[in-house]
């Protein structure tokens, strides 16, 4: 999540954020990767029925391109377009200063969404 | 200098009868968990590994699982039914592959849903060295479905969650 959140760094999660509310685009939440304690820290891209895709690096939703102020690394990335599911959110870490097969990103179920970092 | 005896032999006999309850009485949770300690086992390789240690694991690997054993992974080339036999080849094949080899669970998560069936949510690291030098260090979260045949708890069903699909 460099640039944001830095490698190594503390933070807390608040877990009651979203209870009475959805996850939205922009927010950055800690999603349940295995166990109890193993998370991962990402960004909110899409929600359940936006087309996210990728191409030379930009984020596009249904078509649109998208800004993206939080990322500092450019990138090349294209992914083809992909409907959100249903219950699900569309998480991006902000670093995208890798070749996309090796960044951790995706389609998760909002089940998996713990909370948001605190700070 | 007769009661102390007496004590040292009480002792023993009750640390003798504890240790059979143990043994006889596991807990059905605990016969669970010991098929994953035994998997980890066998599927970990030291470095330098003799050849007769290696045909030892491998033999026993195949015997953790059911007939019909099913794996799904997001792999799609990797998903499907395997036999025992089968299991054991491709552990042979995948453990060639690195020079030391390292599986271990944690955070299990059981319950038996209905007689002789254990359901096991778990976080697997497998982590290692390939014989082309690079590092390996998975973790994925899995599920697990273990039936009870023959008295003998074994995989039936594991299915490595894809937490993120791009």
């Amino acid at each position: 999540m460099e640039p944001t959140y830095h490698d190594g760094s503390v933070n807390c999660l608040w877990k009651l954020h979203y209870i009475l509310s959805k996850p939205k685009r922009y927010d950055v939440v800690a999603v349940r990767f295995a166990g109890s304690r193993l998370m991962l820290l990402k960004r909110v891209v899409a929600v359940e029925g936006e087309r996210v895709e990728f191409r030379s690096g930009k984020l596009f939703l249904d078509g649109k391109e998208i800004e993206e102020p939080y990322v500092r690394f450019s990138c090349s990335w294209d992914l083809p377009p992909r409907q959100v599911e249903k219950g699900c959110v569309y998480v991006v870490g902000d670093n995208r200063n890798m070749p996309i097969q090796e960044h951790h990103f995706g389609q998760t179920s909002i089940k998996r969404i713990l909370g948001v970092p605190l700070w | 200098m007769v009661r102390i005896r007496y004590l040292i032999i009480a002792v023993i006999v009750a640390g003798i009868g504890v240790l059979s309850s143990i043994f006889l009485f596991q807990s059905e949770e605990r016969k669970v968990k010991k098929q994953f300690h035994l998997l980890s086992e066998w599927v970990s390789k030291d470095p330098g590994e003799n050849a007769f240690t290696m045909a030892h694991k491998l033999q026993k690997i195949g015997t953790l699982f059911a007939e019909n054993f099913e794996l799904k992974t997001e792999v799609d080339s990797m998903s499907g039914s395997y036999t025992p036999a089968e299991i054991s080849s491709y552990a042979a094949r995948g453990r060639l592959m690195f020079s030391h080899l390292s599986l271990k669970f944690y955070d299990f998560d059981i319950s038996f849903p209905q007689k002789g069936v254990a359901n096991v949510t778990l976080t697997a690291r497998l982590r290692g060295r390939a014989t082309s030098g690079e590092d390996v260090d998975e973790i994925h979260e899995v599920q697990c479905i273990l039936g009870k045949i023959e008295k003998r708890w074994l995989f039936s069903h594991v299915e490595i969650m894809e937490v993120l699909r791009k």
